[in-house]
């Protein structure tokens, strides 16, 4: 049973159409990548899959059946434009949250202050929201969209005002409640996350749905025309007539054959005068597939 | 209904905690008490310590007038006699003004024929209270000269001049009679219709300043994705409105407390002393409530169009223009508190809860009267409501542009 299910689903707003013609299906345990170039629908497709707007024509199902507001309770979401009560102790507005969404005032506490010790911000419980920087806030939201531990977890760059430190803290929760057999939807321009998190993605332009599917297949699906070396001696060999595009970063280059570039010529031109260390022939990276999917208007 | 009442909780709660709450419980007041207390001391003649001469040829009428002038008991003024008005005289009375020797000069001429002529110098164009004060003793002065020429005797001149007081009394409903004070009764109206008028302005505006945060705040984001916007709205309403009667509430007993207490008692006994009905006591609450949500759903409405709080500030004025028109009609309603415009204003929804207040200051209005403006008003808070719930639930998901009236428009449609 799909966790998320959304065929065919459109929504305008005026003259301006959102959405068009959506459809894709998330299951449980599988991180979802929801991509796509600013204004391309993403958040229009979360607020439509939550219920906060209404398509214009197409059906959302959460859970199984047609979405009703009873099913939000097992919905965990954080939105790109994040907001909390400023002027609320952490812990009393994570506990309304958790009221908010069904749980016992006792019980919400409890888990609140066993995922702010998960976080490690424990510290900042009896603080004022106001009083902490923008990463802990960060840390408060993804609290409070998971205190009622919802079945869908929905994310709108769940990353962004992270330092590096807690968007590896971040990641590792994330997932660990993949393999507790949570369905996560995150929607991001970071496509090195993606890579490393997402299961299966869907590239939105204009919209529509551009590519979708496994992560692996789409990957697999484009020509392996990079290539990798790692090389000491002359680089005379980038001025090969086999190479596209090159970037050299003093003794390792990454370089994008021609269409039916032959790597092995290369390999033999780069030989020649250089030693090779390293000469691998690697898949596009999702960063370059989007901007290939959706031309020079790509923002990632 | 578990989320409005959580958002209630919520609001009621994060306001009763602030700041703002503490001050404008104590500073309210305060203010009130300032300002009756300003009133009261310009009645017993604080600021009426003033250095007058009275220039004239006249010297028994000059102090005749003198000696009105002296005879009120709060008069603290200084008043000197010359005589003969000459114009020397007149040109070192002026620069005496002038170098603030004295205060101001009274130049009193008595022709041979009709009454006395009189010019008043002084350097504050908006004395009133000093012109009053001359007008009135010179006035006397002339009266009792007469009096006197006609063979009145001075025990009896001074027995006319304190007056015959009117005792007012009030039937009541139920035709009992009852002593009343017409100016105590009206200034009970009016401090009860400027109590709801700024409270109502001031919690309704509550709401919109908390609506403006929580789109500021984007907050409204995660709010939506699990309660619903009317639940959200309802939620905020009902907690700001229970601040706004906690507020009340505590006033009112700090009031009770303070009128019963032994420092109070003496000086709100006989002419000073007010009255309520229980009527009032059940209408003040209702009309509040009422009051309240007419104008928190106007001001909510309002508030999801707009970015800012200043925004919001520029709308204020005109959701005030009721309030400024009740007050605006208040000579209407003394002189006549069941005149056609006063009934007519007090079924006014925006302006009911304050006219209402007025009228009952003077005559308690028939029952039917209540029933008719309190339907009205709610038949208006549903339709305003509806318009403002509209607008809310589209307004607070829009960020980053003023809503254009068209767009505003188009937001009532769509849902």
């Amino acid at each position: 049973m799909p966790v998320v299910e959304l065929v065919g689903v459109t929504k305008a707003y005026d003259q301006k159409i959102a959405v068009d013609n959506l459809s894709l299906t998330i299951e449980a345990g599988q991180m979802f990548g929801l991509l796509g170039p600013n204004g391309a629908g993403k958040t229009s497709s979360i607020r439509m899959i939550i219920g906060i707007t209404i398509p214009d024509s197409g059906k959302v199902n959460l859970f199984g059946k047609p979405f009703d507001r009873q099913s939000l309770e097992r919905v965990g979401y954080l939105p790109e434009e994040r907001g909390l009560y400023k002027k609320m102790k952490v812990l009393d507005q994570l506990v309304f949250f958790g009221e908010l969404h069904g749980i016992q005032p006792a019980e919400a506490r409890k888990r609140a202050t066993e995922w702010a010790k998960r976080l490690e911000i424990a510290d900042s419980l009896l603080k004022k929201t106001e009083e902490l920087s923008k990463g802990m806030q960060q840390k408060i939201q993804f609290i409070s969209s998971l205190l009622h531990d919802p079945g869908l977890i929905i994310m709108d760059e769940p990353f962004s005002g992270l330092d590096p430190v807690n968007a590896v803290l971040l990641e590792k929760t994330l997932i660990e409640l993949k393999d507790e057999g949570k369905a996560i939807v995150f929607s991001t321009h970071r496509m090195d996350q993606v890579e490393k998190l997402c299961d299966s993605i869907c590239l939105i332009d204009k919209g529509k749905a551009v590519l979708a599917g496994k992560v692996r297949e789409i990957k697999a699906s484009y020509e392996r025309n990079r290539i990798i070396i790692e090389f000491e001696g002359s680089s005379a060999f980038l001025n090969s007539s086999e190479i596209a595009e090159s970037k050299n970063y003093s003794g390792h280059v990454e370089i994008r054959l021609k269409e039916h570039g032959n790597a092995q010529k290369l390999l033999h031109e780069a030989a020649s005068v250089a030693t090779i260390y390293r000469f691998e022939m690697v898949e596009p990276s999702l960063e370059e597939i989007f901007i290939q999917t959706v031309g020079g208007k790509a923002d990632a | 209904m578990r989320n409005i009442l959580l958002v209630a909780k919520r609001e009621y709660l994060e306001q009763i905690r602030g700041r703002a709450f503490r001050l404008t419980t104590v500073l309210v007041p305060a203010v009130f008490a300032i300002l009756i207390g300003i009133g009261y001391l310009s009645s017993i003649g604080l600021g009426s310590h003033r250095h007058l001469v009275i220039a004239s040829d006249d010297a028994a009428l000059a102090n005749e007038m003198r000696a009105q002038m002296l005879k009120e008991k709060d008069a603290k003024a200084t008043i000197d006699v010359v005589t003969p008005a000459s114009a020397d005289q007149r040109a070192t009375l002026l620069k005496q003004v002038q170098s603030k020797d004295i205060d101001g000069f009274l130049v009193l001429e008595t022709h041979a024929e009709g009454l006395p002529t009189a010019t008043y110098t002084s350097p504050s164009a908006g004395d009133f209270t000093t012109h009053g004060r001359l007008k009135d003793a010179l006035n006397n002065a002339i009266v009792n000269q007469h009096l006197i020429k006609d063979g009145m005797k001075q025990p009896d001149i001074e027995a006319i001049d304190k007056g015959v007081p009117i005792p007012t009394y009030q039937v009541k409903k139920d035709g009992t009679v009852v002593k009343s004070n017409a100016v105590i009764s009206f200034y009970k109206g009016y401090v009860m219709a400027i109590l709801l008028s700024m409270t109502t302005i001031m919690y309704g505006l509550n709401v919109a300043r908390s609506i403006i945060q929580e789109k500021t705040s984007r907050i409204f984001e995660v709010m939506l994705a699990i309660a619903k916007p009317s639940d959200m709205l309802a939620g905020k309403l009902i907690g700001v409105g229970a601040v706004g009667l906690t507020q009340i509430l505590i006033w009112v007993v700090a009031a009770g407390a303070i009128v019963g207490s032994a420092f109070a008692a003496p000086i709100l006994s006989g002419d000073y002393a007010v009255h309520f009905s229980l009527i009032e006591g059940i209408l003040f609450p209702v009309y509040f409530i009422l009051g309240y949500f007419l104008y928190s759903s106007l001001f909510a409405g309002l508030a999801a169009t707009c970015e800012t709080e200043q925004e919001l500030q520029m709308y204020t004025p005109l959701a005030a223009v009721p309030v400024w028109l009740s007050f605006a009609m208040i000579m209407l309603i003394i002189n006549d508190s069941n005149s056609v415009w006063s009934i007519a204003a007090s079924f006014f929804p925006p302006c009911a809860p304050i006219i209402m207040f007025l009228r009952m200051g003077s005559q308690i209005p028939p029952m039917w009267q209540f029933a008719v403006s309190i339907s009205l008003m709610i038949l208006s808070i549903w339709a305003v409501l509806a318009i403002s719930s509209r607008l809310y639930r589209i307004g607070i998901l829009m960020y980053g542009k003023r809503a254009t009236l068209p767009e505003i428009i188009r937001w009532m449609r769509y849902s």
